[in-house]
């Protein structure tokens, strides 16, 4: 088995959200808990989807992992080194080796840079090669993106949205990653041209041996491209497992809603169990995030159809038991009282 | 078939780039149709032409576009009346070769007129939802003051507490909890999928013979977007409005559509009906259409874990619209028989099967 390469315990990322003046002299602060105790790990050469609804803390984990913003507690291992707490002159060097593409097409794109120019400044941030090496790491580059020589005299502007996440990974694949955080990278383009960067992320994966954090919220991609998948709910991981486990066994009753209403979208047959949860589907549970009142106990009781078909059983409402992931077989770990 | 409600015949919408000194043929000859009670849907890539087609037909495209031609004839009270109509004094258009080379025209008078045939269609019979709710509305009034004005500009209801029930009761339909309430809010203080129905209840509440929803659920969340769904279905067969639908996601389009058009680079290529045209396997089918339909993963790709069929090449440049089929650059069904009309010659849009029409080379159509 590969070596973990990425290991993440109890992190947490807290906001706090400036209430005014008045709120700020008096001491009164609110704090938004985005991430809420997340532990997950990636093991080399492997991809783990992270999905969720918007809002529910999948790029802020994404951020988190990176160090691009600072955690408010918790532990992230990188390549068995503790990556929590470094200074930025200690991450330097590290950052090449984990890189970040944006959900964002234009991002890390300078408008008033020429593609060439784009790569050549990725290629040169960490080495000094001269020249005639740094004409022939950009053919490559191109090759392994599969873009046209002709577009490197080109400026961001003039690209399709295709062409501009393919220039975006060259850029990121300069410094040779090892860990990439995919931030929904396929949201942005056409379905003829998602397919088309799906297959090549997958390409690269196996030719460059990379390691993917895959954050989606298409589940049939992430079904695809993933070995492992978690499943967010308000900034916890709710249910964790092996992608075609996660997809077709859901055990949280959050994973099945959110898998039957892309099943019934699709007219994809579910399992029975599947359905009979969506059918008790409460109408008005169709769902608002509140963070300032976050539910006691388990936090998806509020949305939940097994809690109102169990009759509201108090354990759910618990204050003192949230409840924790618990391992259901081969790695399957979910967060639910009844499941 | 019925007299349409809606018909789109032969539309042009040009655009003018400055920048590139020349017209973007956004919207190119295209023609389509909406039957009363019938919800067509239109799909496509972006830069296909499905929301300028939209724009067009409601009267809204803003900036004066270099070229707009064609028939867009919307039938009220059993009259049918063409909404472009005497727009082409305003314009005098100099082709070459068979494309515009030059534009001139009196963009006030243009406007004014425009405007004066749009005046108690748009809204009143022709009602728009669009893909980000929480910029069509109104920051700045509550969402029950921005129905309540809706229905007093376009109902017999003129009263305010008349129109302030209707609003509620609208607000009810759409499933909205608590519509007494929810009166009273600010579209920020609702989430996403909420302004969408809001917006809906909005767009129905003038009673239009015709909607047009223009990807009413992208951008909302996975769950969320089934519930706009199931709810654009029930009041689909509750008031049995006409729809125009345009989406990009095809699932979208499978639910709720009865036909459906397929664009590609500004005009369509593949009519009929929904169950025909996006059938696993259909027997005749435009190389594009079943390219779409493949690049989305199936249980079974999944399951291999095998690659994604994906279509090489990008998106039309609508530019430089080839001379031949829009598709054959990206085409892989080309064969040594049709190569040479492909390439040198647009194929008409040919029914193939009754009411079933591909704009394909490969598919003669049936002498009737």
């Amino acid at each position: 088995m590969s070596k973990t390469i990425l290991e993440v315990t109890d992190l947490r990322k807290h906001f706090s959200q400036y209430l005014g003046l008045f709120a700020k002299l008096s001491g009164e602060t609110r704090v938004i808990p985005a991430v809420d105790g997340v532990s997950f790990y990636l093991r080399e050469n492997e991809t783990v989807g992270l999905v969720g609804e918007s809002g529910c803390g999948k790029t802020t984990i994404g951020r988190t992992v990176l160090r691009l913003t600072d955690p408010s507690s918790g532990r992230i291992v990188f390549d068995g080194r503790d990556i929590t707490a470094m200074s930025r002159a200690e991450l330097r060097p590290l950052r090449r080796e984990m890189q970040m593409i944006f959900q964002d097409l234009d991002a890390g794109l300078n408008p008033a840079m020429r593609v060439r120019d784009i790569l050549r400044e990725a290629l040169t941030v960490y080495e000094r090669p001269g020249d005639a090496e740094i004409a022939s790491r950009i053919r490559e580059l191109l090759e392994q993106v599969n873009l046209k020589e002709s577009k490197l005299a080109n400026f961001p502007s003039e690209l399709s949205g295709g062409e501009k996440r393919r220039v975006g990974i060259a850029r990121v694949l300069a410094v040779r990653p090892r860990l990439i955080v995919a931030d929904e990278p396929t949201s942005a383009l056409d379905i003829s041209i998602q397919a088309q960067v799906v297959n090549l992320l997958r390409d690269l994966q196996k030719h460059l041996g990379l390691t993917y954090l895959f954050i989606s919220h298409d589940l049939p991609v992430v079904e695809l491209v993933s070995e492992k998948v978690a499943v967010m709910y308000l900034g916890r991981i709710v249910e964790m497992g092996l992608a075609e486990n996660i997809a077709h066994r859901p055990r949280h009753p959050y994973t099945q809603i959110l898998w039957s209403s892309l099943a019934e979208k699709q007219n994809i047959e579910v399992s029975r169990r599947v359905r009979n949860v969506t059918v008790e589907r409460e109408r008005r549970a169709w769902g608002v995030f509140d963070f300032e009142h976050p539910a006691r106990g388990c936090r998806f009781a509020p949305r939940c159809p097994l809690y109102q078909q169990n009759g509201r059983p108090a354990v759910c409402t618990d204050p003192a038991s949230e409840p924790p992931l618990r391992d259901v077989g081969k790695g399957h770990v979910v967060a639910c009282h009844f499941a | 078939m019925e007299t349409p409600l809606l018909a789109i015949d032969n539309l042009r919408t040009y655009f003018y780039s400055r920048a590139k000194r020349a017209f973007i043929r956004s919207v190119d000859g295209a023609s389509l149709s909406v039957a009363p009670g019938e919800t067509l849907g239109v799909v496509g890539e972006s830069g296909s032409g499905k929301t300028v087609t939209a724009l067009s037909a409601a009267g809204l495209v803003t900036a004066a576009p270099g070229v707009i031609g064609g028939r867009i004839a919307l039938r009220s009270n059993g009259v049918a009346r063409d909404l472009l109509e005497g727009l082409g004094r305003f314009v005098r258009v100099t082709e070459q070769d068979g494309r515009v080379v030059a534009v001139e025209k009196d963009e006030r008078g243009w406007r004014r007129h425009s405007e004066a045939q749009m005046k108690g269609v748009r809204g009143k019979e022709i009602a728009m939802i669009f893909q980000n709710p929480r910029a069509a509305l109104n920051p700045y009034s509550t969402v029950g003051s921005q129905l309540v004005e809706t229905i007093r500009l376009h109902t017999a209801a003129k009263g305010e507490r008349e129109a302030k029930e209707r609003a509620i009761h609208w607000l009810e339909r759409v499933r909205i909890d608590s519509p007494r309430l929810r009166f009273d809010n600010f579209p920020f203080g609702m989430s996403g999928g909420m302004c969408q129905r809001a917006m809906i209840a909005m767009a129905l509440s003038a009673e239009p013979s015709l909607l047009i929803a223009d990807e009413p659920t992208t951008g909302l969340d996975a769950t969320i977007q089934s519930r706009i769904v199931e709810l654009l279905g029930e009041l689909k067969q509750e008031t049995g409005i006409a729809t125009l639908l345009i989406s990009h996601d095809i699932s979208v389009i499978q639910s709720l559509s009865d036909r459906v058009a397929v664009m590609y680079g500004g005009t369509v290529v593949e009519t009929g009906r929904a169950a025909e045209v996006l059938a696993r396997d259909a027997p005749a089918r435009h190389p594009y259409t079943s390219a779409l339909l493949a690049s989305i993963p199936s249980a079974e790709t999944i399951r291999n874990k095998s690659y994604l069929q994906a279509i090489e090449g990008e998106v039309l440049d609508t530019i430089e619209v080839p001379r031949g089929c829009r598709f054959y650059g990206r085409c892989n069904r080309v064969t040594e028989g049709v190569r040479e009309r492909c390439a040198g010659l647009e194929p008409p849009l040919a029914e193939v099967a009754p009411g079933h029409k591909v704009r394909c080379w490969l598919y003669p159509a049936k002498p009737s």
